[in-house]
């Protein structure tokens, strides 16, 4: 196993708006252990809870780091956290209720991670680009809404949101949640209180921490972007880079040379802009064809500078963000809005022409950048599109009458998280957790129950030298030419490789499938192309170990090996299908017994009507006809 | 050879479903074991593809309310413990490749229908709601109505 070199930086910071930072931290690089612990109580000292269970992580870890199994030992030192804390509040009336949440990660060696958590601060994998959660909240609305209990929308704007179900010291047990990973170079392990992620937006840590800047400089970051998103809690963040950084030396020029080239070009922009006839869009109707130049090109290319300069997409995709909410308050269509960004994208293409010309070798990385900084702006469009159409469903739905939510299926357990998949997965068995409660939560939660915990031993040398030789015949028995097609073949192959390779079992082939998996339509368009891809990634890998040109006994070893990872990888994937099909399932459900409420209602007016009818024209009899005999 | 694999194969079958345990019921999986059964049988005549018996095998089971969570379940079993069968069980290292390869095809395959059928039931459950919403729609055309009546009437 090559040795993976490791860089950590955390830090902290109070916020705009508390005055004390009830937050703590632990940093021992020796020991492999980091953590974060975010308090409460407030006055009744939640800086003393978030203290005090540091304290006795970090020296329970230390004293026991040889003598137990890493799992079990990270569980224990929380239990030991939350019984101490416990007693501290009991022992003084000021303090009662005091509490604190965890994550800690411990890092087992090179390879293995093992993160442990309780409540709501969390543990983010970014893995090629992707960034991944790998701890599920303990919040009441979290549990509430993985049992179909609420819907999303109720979720996210509940007034008790914040509200923890299990936090470390309002029971002398705690009853952590804990998760066994497998790290690869280039892996990027995020640690943070809620005040991050409550005030950062997801895009902002994404870029920020797939930017390539070192670990200490994305903590400064990624504090700065927390507190620009209004800073209303404590705030803290360790990040871990595992082997190489995950962005190479390009990402520097681009923020130092290529921020300037692209400023110095700014006149050419708003020439390019104006050439296309930006000042003509409906969008600057109001505007004079100056202002429209100035505003609305000169504030997107102030942004690419800034992003160029930060390497983030946040101010492009701030300011993309404000000229949709602007257009579209107006009653505007998306269609004038993308001929826009058009026009924008087509003034971007000349200063990058610009640059090309001079020679200057920038050209390219400065055109991938700026690429990038375009299609983050066509994201932040279609998010405001995809929040206003919530917002309408969220309107139609309050304009309905109100029902109560549909229980959860029988016998259905909700197919959860992608954390809970890995607990469940990477660990090789069930998760031993000495709360009996931990081990509750795991089973009604349960993901992809059906991946049965197996775990694998790292390859010998001669097997994984097998392996190797098939991946990369297999890749080029399906060409080389970059059709999408081939591609996703030749990424399916890569990722059942390293599943077949990986020493802890199904874990990569889960989280493969899960990357494979992506945002997809739950069609059979949305679907046929994965399923096809992991089809023929499947044949040409084992055909490669079938032709391999080794012993038999490492044939077969490979050949184990590979079919495992491919069954396990289409399996996860068809575990994925099963799981976003629950909500229609749910909605449906929601739907019928609200049709039958309707009709219920339908059949009893019905009847009043009859029986007033009935009234009425007994009422009529009754009456003395005009002109009658008396 | 193939054939004779075949049958060699078909012996691990009560130790591979766990037959002991299931008693006189159909152990689960089995239509997953019999399918890669065929396959090794008939290796090397027809070209791989999906097996319609498996199809037919795995619908029947959704039919009868088996959840598509339970099939996947049991594909994954069944492949794990006959891998393990096979290691055991056969000498010939290439028969025992053969089997593993087969065997994955088998279980992608029916992985794959598995994932179609969930497919085919979004599809189904979206448009069953549609009708539902429209058959809201004509109900609250009815509700209004009727409250018109039943104001007039108890006016009257």
């Amino acid at each position: 196993v090559t040795s993976l070199a490791l860089r950590v930086h955390g830090a902290t910071h109070t916020g705009n708006v508390r005055e004390g930072n009830e937050d703590a931290h632990v940093l021992d690089r020796e020991l492999g252990l980091y953590a974060v612990l975010d308090g409460m109580g407030g006055a009744m000292g939640g800086d003393v809870a978030s203290a005090k269970a540091r304290d006795v992580i970090h020296a329970y870890v230390k004293s026991k780091r040889q003598a137990m199994a890493p799992r079990d030992l990270m569980a224990a030192a929380i239990g030991a956290a939350s019984a101490a804390v416990f007693e501290e509040a009991k022992s003084r009336r000021d303090r009662k209720g005091m509490g604190t949440t965890v994550v800690a990660c411990l890092l087992v060696d090179e390879r293995r991670a093992v993160i442990a958590h309780v409540g709501d601060s969390r543990a983010y994998l970014l893995r090629e680009g992707r960034l991944q959660q790998l701890t599920r909240d303990h919040t009441i609305v979290a549990e509430l809404l993985e049992k179909g209990a609420i819907s999303p929308e109720d979720a996210a704007h509940s007034a008790y949101k914040s509200v923890l179900s299990r936090n470390l010291g309002n029971k002398p047990e705690a009853r952590p949640d804990v998760v066994e990973i497998a790290l690869q170079a280039g892996d990027r392990l995020l640690l943070c209180s809620d005040g991050l992620y409550g005030y950062a937006s997801g895009e902002a840590v994404l870029h920020l921490l797939g930017g390539g800047e070192g670990p200490e400089q994305v903590t400064r970051d990624l504090i700065e972007a927390a507190l620009r998103g209004g800073g209303g809690d404590n705030v803290t963040t360790i990040v871990l880079e595992v082997g190489r950084a995950a962005v190479p030396r390009a990402t520097q020029v681009i923020r130092s040379t290529g921020a300037v080239s692209w400023w110095a070009r700014r006149p050419l922009f708003l020439q390019a802009a104006r050439d296309a006839g930006l000042a003509q869009s409906a969008i600057c109707a109001v505007l004079s064809p100056e202002e429209a130049i100035e505003i609305v090109a000169g504030n997107l290319c102030e942004a690419v500078f800034h992003d160029l300069e930060q390497t983030t997409g946040i101010n492009v995709w701030t300011y993309a963000e404000n000229l949709a909410h602007g257009w579209f308050d107006q009653g505007g269509d998306y269609e004038v809005l993308r001929e826009l960004v058009d026009i924008l994208r087509g003034a971007s293409m000349a200063v990058i022409a610009d640059i090309r010309a001079g020679g200057d070798s920038l050209a390219i990385m400065l055109e991938i950048a700026v690429t990038r900084a375009l299609i983050v702006a066509e994201v932040a469009i279609g998010n405001v599109l995809a929040e206003r159409l919530r917002a309408i469903e969220a309107e139609l739905v309050r304009a309905t009458p109100a029902i109560a939510p549909p229980p959860p299926p029988a016998g259905t357990a909700a197919l959860a998280s992608s954390s809970t998949g890995l607990a469940a997965s990477a660990s090789g068995s069930m998760p031993q957790m000495s709360a009996e409660g931990a081990q509750q939560t795991f089973v009604e939660q349960r993901t992809i129950p059906y991946m049965q915990a197996v775990r694998i031993d790292p390859p010998s040398p001669a097997v994984a030298r097998c392996l190797e030789e098939a991946r990369a015949r297999a890749i080029a028995a399906i060409g080389a030419d970059d059709r999408a097609g081939r591609r996703e073949v030749a990424d399916c192959i890569e990722r059942a490789h390293r599943a077949a390779l990986a020493p802890t079992g199904p874990s990569d082939a889960v989280l493969a499938a899960r990357e494979l998996y992506g945002v997809r339509a739950l069609e059979e368009s949305g679907m046929a192309p994965l399923l096809d891809a992991l089809d023929q990634a499947r044949m040409a890998h084992v055909r490669a170990v079938r032709e391999l040109d080794a012993g038999i006994e490492e044939k077969v070893t490979a050949m184990r090996r590979v079919s495992t990872a491919h069954q396990r990888m289409v399996g996860a994937v068809t575990a994925l299908v099963i799981e976003s099909g629950g909500p229609i399932t749910a909605r449906l459900q929601e739907a019928t017994e609200r049709t039958a409420g309707l009709r219920a209602e339908v059949g009893r007016n019905e009847a009043r009507l009859a029986e007033l009818e009935r009234r009425a024209a007994a009422a009529r009899a009754a009456r003395p006809q005009i002109g009658a005999e008396p | 050879m193939s054939t004779t694999l075949a049958d060699r194969l078909a012996v691990l079958r009560d130790e591979v479903l766990e037959t002991v345990e299931h008693g006189d019921g159909e152990p689960p999986g089995a239509e997953v074991f019999d399918a890669m059964v065929r396959a090794v049988a008939s290796h090397g005549e027809t070209i791989p593809g999906l097996d319609l018996a498996l199809h037919d095998a795995i619908a029947r089971r959704l039919a009868w309310g088996d959840r598509e969570e339970a099939v996947l379940a049991s594909t994954e079993a069944v492949f794990q413990r006959l891998l393990k069968a096979s290691q055991r069980a056969f000498r010939d290292p290439v028969e025992e490749m053969l089997v593993a390869e087969l065997a994955a095809e088998v279980a992608c395959g029916a992985a794959r229908i598995v994932a179609l059928a969930a497919v085919g039931r979004a599809g189904r459950e979206r448009a069953a709601r549609l009708r539902e919403e429209l058959a809201q729609r004509r109900l609250k055309d009815a509700l209004a109505q009727q409250r018109e009546d039943l104001a007039r009437l108890e006016k009257a």
